[in-house]
């Protein structure tokens, strides 16, 4: 078994009509023994953006400090909010930094514009290769399946309810083919004046 | 490989761990304690490569206690688990990395107890009950089926003795006696080991 | 796939032709004869079928695989509980196998491992259960029909059959309770489980064993153990099967999503 596919997990991100939104699955395993059941792999970078890590568990809790820490320095120095832009090349430098050793993760970053509340969605290969799609990006262990749910249901400007059902219709029925994803879902929708945060009910098994 | 088993209840952690201590095909000793105790408020208990696990939480609990010496106050289980995830996980990318299986169990009277699952590739998480070990492996339904959040200490002394009988049946490998401790807002406590006589009663 | 992509990674296949050559002459012997199958094109196959299911070689094969299945036991017969999930590697092809075999109105079987296999196998044991039953104008016991199926698993020993079966049956005035496996075994006992999921089943099953349970708590020992097999183990989910063998025959009792067993299970736990 690959050690992408250590822990199991997924997360998918898309873009909607002035809003964004990412999914994070709750399954934290080791191979095909559930340890918990309770570990979302989306975590708030600022106000308006998320970032999810699918992957080895262990490089997801590293890669996700050290990020925080060049972050955090960032906007001190600058003392301004980053944008999703310059987060996603510094996390693609940062990758990149380990080419010889990689960190076994998958990034999927969503987010708006600090100032024009553009919506922003981004991901990468383990080394750093970033790809902005307008329409959606998935990663973890079940990206097959995420890819052919998302090319279905996904529409163009969609407002924040419709995207909730897409993106939750999307992840559950996706992780539900998976045997190492799934075991709860947590959906963010990024509006310019709020953040929603939904917790799916989903199979347990 | 051999077990460690913890349980949090409302204000305590609970670990078990078998007493063998495996050499090739033999027992080389069977009363060997896996639950090291760093405070007064914090064990550790490991399993894994035989000379790696004692090297390893030596390790990390001399430098815990020259945290409490230098700064005049002790981490809290939150921080030592922390601290305990970011050296296994710096080692994991060196040609020494240490093969070992721990749980981390402490109680801080702010934070609470506290139980942390942290396996050899540094997958750490704050679990209510976690096992390792082929043994812990037959232990993951127990814990769904008997474990609640109002957990009583006696309650948790009993879900242990479920494992270890458990453990005792099916496991091909023979762990005839296991030792429990328990940290609360008292400290730490040795409590009586369960073992393959007193389980009969 | 063609067959030759899968001959070409066989280093052994020039010096096995002649294994080849029987084959082509058997491949149609099982329509007459269902326990003879097609001899493999090339030797050892063991060892080399089980090259093709590793990730190293070129070619992967995946068998559908991973269950939980149990049967026990008490006082008031035999209940056996299963699973419904079939994954191929790690992707869920079916959450709805049926994993027991009704073989006639008093014998059950279950199913784990290659689900091909025991698909195969069971239906074979059916047939020649039936065979029995016209030839000697008598039911066959559960005794003989466990010894036919592992007389024809044994004869296939080390040719790379994955089963591993729970047989529950009524047998003259008794109901008993059987498991055959691939490497040859069969042998009566009290509680078995087996696939993937088995040591999560048994933590719940060997903690509320009781030969005196009453039906219904023995129907949801069993319906329990599936379940946290189920949330604990991968390769495990779907529905949950119970039945019920007695000495006159077998009852379906339940048959549950692993989604409503959840729901209900943690509402009991919150109260």
């Amino acid at each position: 078994m690959s050690i992408m596919a250590y822990n199991g997990g997924c997360i998918v991100a898309m873009k909607g009509k002035e809003c964004v939104a990412i999914a994070t699955d709750h399954r934290f395993g080791i191979q095909a023994q559930t340890i918990a059941t309770d570990f979302e792999k989306v975590f708030p970078i600022n106000k308006q953006m998320y970032l999810g890590l699918a992957g080895l568990q262990s490089d997801i809790i590293t890669v996700y400090k050290r990020l925080m820490f060049r972050k955090n320095l960032y906007e001190i120095r600058e003392n301004r909010v980053m944008q999703p832009e310059r987060f996603a090349a510094m996390l693609s430098s940062f990758l990149y930094e380990h080419r010889f050793g990689p960190y076994f993760i998958e990034p999927v970053i969503a987010g708006l514009d600090p100032k024009t509340f553009k919506p922003f969605i981004c991901n990468m290969d383990l080394i750093g290769c970033p790809n902005m799609p307008d329409d959606f990006v998935v990663g973890g262990t079940c990206e097959e399946q995420l890819f052919g749910m998302c090319e279905t249901l996904w529409r163009e400007n969609m407002e924040p309810d419709d995207l909730f059902e897409t993106i939750s219709q999307a992840m559950l029925n996706a992780f539900d083919r998976d045997a190492i994803s799934g075991w709860g879902a947590t959906v963010y929708i990024i509006e310019k004046d709020k953040t929603t945060v939904k917790t799916l009910k989903t199979r347990m098994d | 490989m051999e077990s460690i088993i913890g349980i949090k209840g409302k204000d305590f952690v609970m670990l078990a761990a078998d007493s063998t201590h495996p050499h090739s095909i033999m027992v080389l000793k069977d009363d060997e304690n896996k639950i090291h105790k760093i405070s007064d408020s914090l064990l550790i208990a490991a399993t894994g490569d035989a000379g790696d696990t004692v090297q390893f939480v030596e390790y990390i609990s001399k430098n815990i206690l020259l945290y409490k010496m230098r700064n005049g106050y002790e981490l809290s289980p939150k921080a030592a688990a922390y601290f305990t995830r970011k050296n296994l996980a710096d080692y994991l990318r060196t040609r020494y990395a240490y093969q070992v299986w721990l749980l981390v169990a402490g109680y801080d009277k702010k934070e609470g107890p506290q139980l942390t699952f942290i396996d050899y590739l540094a997958n750490t998480l704050s679990v209510k009950h976690g096992a390792h070990g082929y043994g812990g492996m037959f232990c993951g339904s127990i814990f769904d089926k008997y474990h609640h959040d109002n957990l009583t200490q006696d309650e948790a002394y009993e879900i242990m003795r479920k494992c270890a009988r458990e453990i005792q049946k099916r496991l091909i490998i023979s762990q005839p006696r296991f030792h429990v401790q328990v940290v609360d807002t008292n400290g730490v406590k040795r409590l009586e080991d369960i073992t393959t006589e007193n389980l009969k009663d | 796939m063609a067959l030759n992509d899968i001959l070409k990674h066989m280093p052994s296949i020039n010096d096995a032709y002649n294994d080849f050559k029987a084959c082509e002459e058997l491949s149609f012997a099982n329509l007459t004869q269902n326990k003879v199958l097609s001899v493999p094109p090339y030797c050892n196959p063991v060892e080399n079928l089980a090259k093709l299911q590793e990730g190293n070689s070129d070619v992967k094969i995946h068998f559908d695989h991973g269950t939980t299945t149990l049967g026990f036991i008490y006082q008031g017969g035999v209940v056996m509980a299963v699973d419904s999930r079939a994954t191929g590697g790690q992707y869920i092809g079916s959450q709805s196998v049926r994993k027991v075999v009704e073989i006639n109105d008093l014998l059950l079987g279950t199913l784990a491992g290659g689900a091909a296999d025991c698909t195969y196998w069971y239906r074979v044991l059916t047939s020649e259960c039936r065979l029995y039953e016209l030839r000697n104008k008598k039911k066959i016991s559960l005794a003989a029909a466990t010894k036919i199926m592992n007389n024809i698993i044994y004869s296939y020993k080390n040719s790379g059959l994955s089963m591993g079966m729970i047989l529950a049956g009524g047998d003259m005035n008794q109901v008993s309770l059987y498991y055959l496996d691939s490497d040859g075994t069969r042998t009566t006992g009290k509680v078995f489980s087996v696939g993937s999921g088995s040591i999560f089943a048994l933590g719940v099953l060997d903690s509320g064993y009781k030969w005196d349970l009453k039906d219904e708590d023995a129907y949801e020992l069993g319906r329990r153990s599936i379940y946290h097999a189920t949330h604990r183990d991968a390769y495990s989910g779907g529905t949950v099967r119970v039945y019920h063998v007695k000495k006159d025959g077998w009852n379906l009792i339940s048959e549950e999503d692993c989604l409503n067993l959840h729901r209900r299970y943690q509402a009991e736990k919150n109260n």
